[in-house]
């Protein structure tokens, strides 16, 4: 039953509620107005004796004056009137008790009843003298009649009064209890009335407290606070399913929350990222553009050298100071911005060309490319810069010819591009102070473009998100450096493309 | 309700306790009121549920305000109930005052089962006693008799023997009242009696002269008679007070009748002839006891009045039975004077 209750619409609980209560207070009236109704019929029947012994009375006077009636006149309808009215009256002397009791009412009655028949006797025996015309017997037996018609006259009468008495006192006794009665029934409507007030006030309680806590949690969610206990739905009539769905809502709103915390954190760092390599690109660009007071001038100048040897037929001389133009060109053009590996490389066969005319060849540079990896990206100078450290720290100072190994393969992962040197290597623990940015050198060299080694690491570190971007290998003093770069491949083929 | 589990489970069961007590409060108070209407009822019906009686008597007295006629009747009415009769006295139930004549002929009309009346001598009486007799209505006459009807019976007190108690207690008397006052030539003894004079007053009248005639103060002793109108309710009073204002007050007034002896007490008190006048009464109502106390009344008949009523009744059953009875029962008699009051005061006072 309980579980039915529970079931019920919102509606068909108060519905409940109410009928019930409705139906107790009718009950309990319709009780009470029984009671009252009985007494109320017992009020109207109390002087009913009194009615009845009136009804007598009047008969017994009909009796007697059609009676005397007929002895005056002797018509024929004074005869009838007297049949009737003896008919009458005996028929209501019938009704009266004859038995002998302890109640003083009953044997008046039983006397009268007595008296009753044989007055109707002699009245019977004066009728007929009368019709025998014996004068004499009629007026005897007319003053016997009449004496015991005031006999039962007088019967009737103190019955009568004694009767009044005690209906009076029955009377007063049943309007004490109509009085009590009526207090009864008030006291019981407002102690039911109160009752179900407490009832519905306890039923309707139960049906909106799970309102109730729903709007309460549902303030603090509008307030912003997802925190909360969820509510429990308790019934499954409107408020358990609007319930039940507002939890599943906080839920889901609160994985949502936590998605895009997530995805704003990622986002976050991407920014950063992208911030720190602008300010590593500009501080490089900055010691490049201090160390090139005005590429632009020595760009242009280097074009008209170019232009004035070609024009002399010094073909040598032109290719020279045409890679230098594209050497500074490509400087001033993409030093902000990602390239391919193609034209790193290209920028790295400048470079080691211009490095051997100046050295007269010295520098042997190998390549060995997986020609599919070209086309993956990366920031702009950071292979030059390293290849750049390979001749002025690893080769020039070395006696015999010096040999720079440039190899691009591809891995499962990655795209490893190993720059090595056969120069005079370097100490474990300077490679490590590299690795870790504390490696501090006393000033640019003077060959070199301008960004050092540190900055190389970072902003590829930078780019792909990684620590292990780069390695440095070397086997000790005089047995040549590696610096080896591992560009992730990401799913989507190859990365940084 | 705020706590989840436990305080959910008792949330329920208070719930259902409430629930279950208002359900028990309705209740009991709608059956509290048709209790209280049942009771009602209950105290209605009561009354109409009543016992029967197999036969119906019906007393008629002289007068049924006396403590006599009352005593009488309730001696007829514990005898009746024993045997499953119901006595009325028929004048209580009357609102009218009605002559014993009246109510006998009420009684007749009434179909009883039997009739104890204090009779008289009269051809009415005799002639209303023998209609009741031709209707099959026994009539026990009581205390007065009506010596030429056909009344199954006469139930009362020996007139005889109460005659010759008075003359003894008179002569007592007026041997002490001749030696206190020896030059007294006459004393004067008066009896009061009816209007007309009931067969037993004149009975108890002879005795007295008997026993005055056979006495040696017979000379001095003057008996006479003085009647009493007692035709309606008080004239017997006003009679009596005539007796000490129209003539020189008696020694000695002996009364036939309890009402006669209080108001000749009172007279006597009034007159301020306490200590001359000497009063035999009649009855020992408690008035009466009080004046034998107080010395006023010299001494009463007592009549066993009690046994007087059972006497009808036994008289009346009988001649249901058998279809005869005894023509006379004989009731007890004792005098009370001075000497043996105490014990019927006790008595009286133990009743009381």
């Amino acid at each position: 039953m309980r579980r039915n209750y529970r079931d019920l619409s919102i509606q068909g609980k108060m519905a409940i509620v109410y009928i019930f209560a409705s139906v107790l207070v009718l009950i309990v009236n319709l009780s009470l107005l029984f009671g009252i109704n009985a007494l109320l019929l017992k009020l109207e029947t109390t002087y009913q004796d009194n009615l009845d012994l009136n009804e007598i009375n009047m008969a017994l006077d009909d009796v007697q004056n059609s009676m005397t009636e007929y002895l005056n006149v002797k018509t024929t309808d004074a005869l009838e009137n007297y049949y009737i009215s003896e008919d009458n009256f005996r028929e209501k002397i019938e009704t009266l008790n004859s038995v002998v009791t302890n109640s003083s009412y009953s044997r008046i009655e039983r006397n009268i009843k007595f008296m009753s028949e044989d007055y109707l006797d002699v009245v019977s025996q004066t009728i007929e003298a009368k019709r025998g015309r014996n004068v004499e017997k009629y007026r005897i037996r007319y003053e016997n009649a009449t004496e015991l018609y005031n006999y039962i006259g007088s019967y009737i009468d103190s019955l009568n009064n004694q009767q009044f008495v005690n209906n009076s006192e029955s009377f007063v006794e049943l309007s004490k209890g109509l009085r009590i009665t009526e207090n009864i029934s008030i006291t019981v409507m407002v102690v039911v009335i109160i009752s179900n007030i407490f009832v519905i006030l306890r039923y309707s309680s139960q049906i909106t407290k799970p309102l109730k806590e729903l709007s309460k949690s549902a303030d603090e969610v509008a307030k912003g606070n997802f925190d909360i206990d969820l509510v429990e739905a308790e019934s499954h009539d409107e408020v358990g399913v609007v319930t039940n769905a507002f939890n599943q809502m906080v839920i889901n709103i609160r994985e949502y929350i936590q998605r895009i915390k997530e995805s704003m954190e990622n986002e976050r760092k991407h920014k950063e990222n992208a911030l720190k390599m602008e300010t590593h690109l500009k501080d490089a660009q900055l010691k490049y553009l201090q160390a090139q007071i005005n590429p632009h001038f020595l760009f242009n100048s280097l074009n008209a050298g170019a232009q004035l040897s070609m024009l002399e037929g010094a073909d040598k001389t032109y290719d020279y100071i045409q890679n230098m133009a594209v050497f500074y060109r490509y400087n001033l053009n993409k030093a902000d911005s990602v390239i391919t590996l193609k034209e790193e490389i290209d920028l790295i066969d400048i470079y080691i060309y211009i490095l051997n005319v100046r050295f007269s060849g010295e520098i042997n540079f190998e390549k060995n490319i997986d020609e599919k990896c070209l086309n993956a990206t990366i920031p702009s100078m950071t292979l030059q810069p390293i290849v750049e450290n390979c001749v002025n720290h690893g080769i020039r100072e070395m006696a015999g010819e010096g040999v720079i190994t440039l190899s691009i393969t591809r891995t499962l992962d990655n795209i490893c591009i190993s720059i090595k040197d056969n120069g005079k290597g370097m100490s474990q623990e300077t490679i490590d102070k590299i690795i870790n940015g504390t490696y501090r050198n006393d000033g640019l060299s003077m060959d070199s473009n301008g960004i050092g080694i540190d900055n190389v690491i970072n902003r590829l570190r930078l780019f792909v998100d990684s620590d292990d971007v780069i390695n440095i290998i070397s086997e000790g003093e005089g047995k040549g450096t590696e610096v080896v770069i591992y560009l992730p491949i990401n799913d989507e083929g190859i990365d940084y493309v | 309700m705020k706590g989840k589990g436990k305080g959910k489970g008792k949330g329920i069961k208070g719930i259902e306790f409430f629930f279950v007590a208002y359900v028990i409060i309705v209740i009991f108070t709608a059956l509290a009121g048709f209790r209280f209407v049942s009771v009602y009822f209950g105290s209605e019906n009561k009354t109409q549920d009543s016992q029967t009686y197999d036969k119906y008597y019906v007393i008629i007295s002289d007068n049924n305000q006396s403590s006599f006629w009352k005593s009488v009747y309730e001696g007829a009415y514990n005898h009746g109930l024993d045997n499953n009769v119901y006595v009325e006295d028929l004048a209580a139930t009357m609102s009218d005052n009605y002559s014993k004549e009246e109510l006998m002929k009420i009684a007749i009309a009434s179909n009883v089962d039997g009739i104890m009346i204090s009779a008289d001598d009269s051809e009415e009486m005799t002639e209303l006693i023998n209609e009741a007799m031709s209707r099959n209505i026994p009539v026990v006459t009581l205390y007065n008799d009506a010596l030429n009807s056909e009344r199954i019976s006469y139930v009362g007190v020996s007139n005889y023997n109460i005659g010759g108690e008075y003359g003894r207690q008179a002569l007592s008397l007026a041997t002490t009242e001749a030696n206190n006052n020896p030059d007294k030539d006459v004393i004067d003894v008066v009896v009061l009696v009816n209007q007309t004079p009931t067969s037993g007053q004149m009975m108890v009248y002879s005795t007295i002269q008997e026993a005055f005639d056979n006495d040696a103060l017979a000379d001095k002793l003057q008996l006479s008679i003085e009647k009493i109108d007692n035709s309606n309710t008080f004239t017997a009073e006003e009679t009596i007070r005539d007796i000490f204002i129209n003539r020189e007050a008696p020694d000695i007034i002996i009364c036939l009748s309890e009402l006669d002896t209080v108001c000749v007490y009172q007279a006597v008190i009034d007159y301020n002839k306490v200590g001359m006048v000497h009063i035999l009464g009649y009855y020992e109502s408690d008035s009466i006891l009080q004046g034998i106390d107080r010395n006023i009344i010299d001494s009463t008949i007592k009549v066993d009045t009690t046994q007087m009523g059972e006497y009808c009744i036994d008289a009346l059953f009988e001649y249901d039975k058998v279809g005869f009875t005894s023509q006379y029962f004989a009731v007890d008699v004792e005098v009370i004077n001075k000497d043996n009051i105490d014990e019927y005061m006790e008595v009286t006072d133990n009743e009381a």
